[in-house]
Order: C-alpha cells, then structure tokens, then sequence
C-alpha cells in the first residue's frame, strides 16, 4: 500500500513539475480566456520550442530550399507578408490568399481563412505541401532534416530521440507558434491600468466607437471571435473564391471568411483575405459604404455603419494602440542566431 | 542490490500476466475474389472485363472490441492499426486478453474517429508521414485505393480513391461486427473486388475529398470485410 502511495506521488510530482515547467514557459494574460490548445499533449520545453523556432526560420522546408515560413510571416510586421495582397511561393508561384498575421494561436481553434486546419500542430502541413507555397511534403523534409548536421542533434535535445517522426517535427513549429503571444499593447496597458498609461481623448473615442461596431466580431481581448462570417465583400471574379463553403459544402458558409485579430493592424496591411485594401482607411471605408448585400451577409453588417471623418479618424487612432513593440521586437521570436550561426568555439 | 530485485519482480510480474493472458492473433488479408491480392504485377478482371491492377491498399482499423453476444468482453486500448497491402508486417493485430474470455464476434472501425481526427499531431501509425493525412484539409485518410485500369480514361489510367472525412455530414468511419469462433486466430479478408466490382471505373474513377460520395464508398468498402470461416 504503502509503495503504491510513494509512486503515485512521484507521478504527481513529475505531472507537477512538467505543468509548473510550461507555465513558466507560457503565460495566460490576466483576464484572458483559457487557451484552446491542450499543452498536456505537447507540454512546452526550452529545447523544444527552439527547435520549433529553427524550422520556422529554416527554408530547408521547401522544395528548392529558398522559403521559410518567415518568408510570408515576418515578425517585424506582425507576422505576415506586407506589400503582397496574395502569398508568394517557390518559384514566384502566387497563391490565392493574403498570408494572415500569426498571434496569439494557443487560442485558435480552426486555421486558414476558411478553417481548412483544424488544429495547430496541422497547421505546417498545408503550406509544406501547396505546390504554390513550399511545394514540398513532410516526408521530404523530414528526410532532409535527419540527413541535416544540425536537426538529429537538435531533436535529440528535444525529445530524447533523435529519430525525427512527423510528430515531433509538427509539435515544435506548435510550441515555436504557442509562444507567439501579443498582449502588451497599449490597449492592454491602459486595460490593466498601469502607471501614467491613458488613452488620448482621440483614441478613447475611437475605442467606444469600435465597441459600438466592430467589438461582435473583433472580440477583445484577442479582438476576433475566430469564426467565419462573410463580412461583405464583393467576390474578385479573379479568384472566385468563397471561402469556408469549399471545406463545409455548406451553402451558408458561402463567402464567409475568418474573422482576423485585428491586434497589431498597423502593421498587417494588406487587409482581408485576398490584400484588397492597402489601408485601414480603406477597409472603414468598406464597412461605412461598400457592404455588397447577399444571402450570407453577417446580420451584424445589414445595416449600414455610419462614421463621420473625424469619427473614422478617432476610430483608426484607437486601432492604433493595438501596435503591440514587445511583441514585433521580442527577441525570442526572432531568427536563432545560436543554431545557424554558432559563435565559433574557443 | 536493488536493480536485482526490481528485475526479480519485473520478471515475475511478466510471468504472472503471460501465464494469465490469451494472445488473439487478427489477421487482415486482402483478396482479390478467393485469390490473395497481390499488388502492381497482377492483373485482375473485373465484372464487366476490364482489367485491373492495384498499386496500393491502406486503411485504418481502429477500436478493436470482441463480443459475446451483444457483451462486450474485450477492448484493445489505444487501438488503431494502419493495414498497409505492401507491408506485410502490418497486416497482423496481436490482442492480449484475460484468460477464458469467450467470444462470437469482433467489431472494430474501419478508419478513424473524430476525436482523434481534431486531436493535433500524433505518433505511431497515426504519424502524419504516414501517407494518410490530407494537407489540405485537416483529417486523416480512412481507406486509400489506387491503381489501373484501362478503363480509366485519366493519366496513366489510373484510378484513386481517397475515402475520409470526419465531420458531419461527411463522416466516413464505418463500424464493422462480423460473427467468429472464439479462437486464438481470426482472418479477416477484404475482398478488394467486391468493392472495385461496384463502380464504373470509366466515370468514377477519382474521390480525394470528403463528400457524400467519399460516405457512401466508405460503406461499400466496409461491406468487403469478412471472417474466413
């Protein structure tokens, strides 16, 4: 009896530890809701995540070896691709959809604009395999890793293992991305009243105007309520493209797309799923006077915005304050300099 | 002295537990009609001549269980097996069970179900190198057909068949219970002719998404499983 009480106490203490060892390692913000993905199945460690960070960083993941996932998700400008309305692959292939800002994934639940992924750790696959992405697959890349002289090593830190199995590999890039966390904001600050941190009169206008007309979809405190809803734009006939109805099949789903976190939109321009707005004074301006009617429009956007120029002004004052300096400069997300360019040893 | 006794009582604990356990062997064996199926080389007739060669055949079978009666007596934990043609290793499922458990019949999915479909990445045969994961499309690939024939008017005149979806109203997984003897082997044949003899190859030739289509297939090929007596 008495051993079984010494064991389960070592296995609560090893639970405990590995719990304690991921909370250090991954913090909820005060007030935030519970992160949607479950960290006891790919309980966060050091090694790992800088694994996770080096094959972010590594276009070993394409097929000709000159794309990274960084290549279209440049921390500098919150993770996306600015200046390019369609993401750009290998061999200067284009594809149909603007390359979204990544943040705060832990609190995702479906992925890609028409939540074709269902879970994070998924989530690398698609742009691996698109031929107009990476062009590649998991089984080349896993092939070039294992032959690499940095990766066995790496995940042998890692895991213990060295044999790099797809689950591995895509637990990493998870872990890298779980890390990806933008919650020091102004808007936060202020939020969290911190010292000497207010809103301008400009800007505090502009927030209760955004709780008036925006905050449904863009849901604070990660300002998106992550489903998918068509928010009124006119189908481009270029790319004819509708959306969350090509993975559900569901005719109600036709033209809705992900509602974007609209946290750091200073920087994520282009906007909407295919680029079609260069400024944030152009996508008001759609919600205020282009809404194009149609049978899925979201209720919320069938009757008109209106916003007065100064209102709109105030309105992108406040968006403003969603620029998060901590997050674009944070160096732990940057390119690992100690893995591709090790200090050379004394 | 203490890694002495704790692998006394290791072994004596794996001698109490083989001598109290009954090892089932399943084994799947894919058929071609009452001939064993044998990739790439053979070729097949169909019911309507044409010929046919099968150039790969995978599938899941996943939450293996044995009945008696309508009883369940026995449950495979952490059941999931991906039954590869080309690798003949894959094609036998060990059950250890209690010993004097009787049974008259074995169920098990074939394919995947949803909770695992939306659990992230997993390892083992659920590995998503393993051939049977879309990119896409979130969602593994529960039943995978491809091959020849010349009456596929397509590239190579080939013919693939990708059978999966997890979410309503394309779920795929198809649930299996076939009456057997309580004995400690169990073949299990899936006669890939009964499936390839249901359809016109001419027009249906290529499903790769889930769709009502991909449902209705996956029933058809739940429906070639069969105990050889």
């Amino acid at each position: 009896m008495k051993k079984y009480f010494i064991l389960s106490f070592m296995v609560w203490l090893i639970l405990v530890a590995l719990r304690a060892d991921n909370a250090a390692l991954f913090r909820t913000p005060a007030h935030w809701p519970k992160p949607t993905y479950n960290f006891d199945k790919n309980p966060l460690s050091k090694e790992k995540i800088l694994l996770g960070r080096a094959l972010f960083y590594d276009p070993v993941l394409s097929a000709d070896s000159t794309i990274s996932c960084t290549s279209c998700h440049l921390q500098y400008t919150a993770f996306t691709h600015v200046d390019h309305t369609l993401s750009h692959g290998i061999n200067g292939r284009i594809g149909t959809r603007n390359a979204p800002a990544l943040t705060n994934m832990a609190w995702g639940k479906l992925f890609m604009w028409d939540g074709a992924i269902n879970h994070l750790d998924m989530q690398p696959l698609a742009p691996i395999s698109h031929p107009d992405e990476m062009g590649s697959s998991i089984d080349t890349v896993l092939f070039r890793l294992r032959r690499s002289s940095i990766y066995p090593e790496l995940f042998y830190q890692a895991f213990a293992d060295s044999t790099i199995t797809g689950e591995h590999f895509l637990k990493t890039i998870s872990q890298f991305m779980l890390t990806i966390v933008s919650a020091n904001a102004k808007y936060d600050q202020v939020m969290r009243k911190e010292k000497g941190i207010v809103f301008t009169a400009q800007e505090a206008n502009g927030y209760q105007l955004f709780r008036t007309h925006c905050a449904a979809c863009h849901k604070e405190p990660l300002f998106t309520t992550d489903d998918f809803r068509n928010n009124g734009l006119a189908v481009d006939t270029t790319l004819n493209d509708y959306g969350r109805m090509k993975i559900t099949k569901n005719p109600k789903d036709s033209l809705c797309f992900k509602v974007p976190s609209l946290r750091n939109v200073e920087f994520s321009y282009p906007y909407m799923h295919d680029g079609r707005f260069a400024t944030l004074q152009q996508v008001i301006n759609h919600y205020t006077t282009g809404i194009q009617l149609s049978g899925t429009l979201s209720p919320l956007l069938s009757k008109p915005i209106m916003l007065s120029s100064n209102e709109k002004v105030d309105l992108v004052a406040f968006l403003l304050t969603l620029t998060d300096k901590e997050f674009l400069f944070n160096r732990a997300y940057s390119f690992p300099k100690e893995i591709f360019m090790p200090a050379p040893k004394e | 002295m203490y890694r002495h006794i704790t692998v006394v009582i290791l072994s004596m604990i794996c001698t109490y537990y083989s001598s109290a356990q009954n090892v089932v062997r399943v084994i799947f064996r894919n058929v071609w009609g009452n001939k064993p199926l044998l990739l790439d080389s053979s070729v097949y007739a169909t019911k309507d001549t044409s010929n046919v060669a099968i150039t790969n055949l995978k599938y899941y079978v996943s939450g293996i269980t044995l009945l008696h009666n309508s009883h369940l007596v026995y449950s495979e934990p952490n059941s999931v097996h991906l039954i590869d043609a080309r690798m003949p290793s894959s094609s036998t499922v060990l059950l250890h069970l209690p010993k004097d458990v009787f049974y008259n019949k074995i169920s098990f999915n074939l394919g995947i179900d949803s909770t695992t479909n939306v659990s992230g990445a997993m390892g083992g045969d659920l590995d998503p190198t393993k051939g049977m994961y879309w990119t896409w499309q979130s969602g593994y690939i529960n039943f995978k057909l491809e091959g020849k024939s010349n009456a596929c008017p397509t590239r190579n005149n080939e013919f693939h068949y990708h059978l999966g979806g997890y979410s309503h109203p394309f779920s795929s997984i198809q649930p299996i219970v076939l009456s057997t003897a309580s004995t400690d082997r169990i073949v299990i044949e899936a006669d890939v002719a009964a499936f390839i003899n249901q359809y016109d190859l001419g027009t249906q030739n290529s499903v790769m998404i889930p769709s009502l289509t991909a449902v209705s297939m996956s029933r058809q090929a739940a429906a070639i499983f069969s105990v050889r007596k």
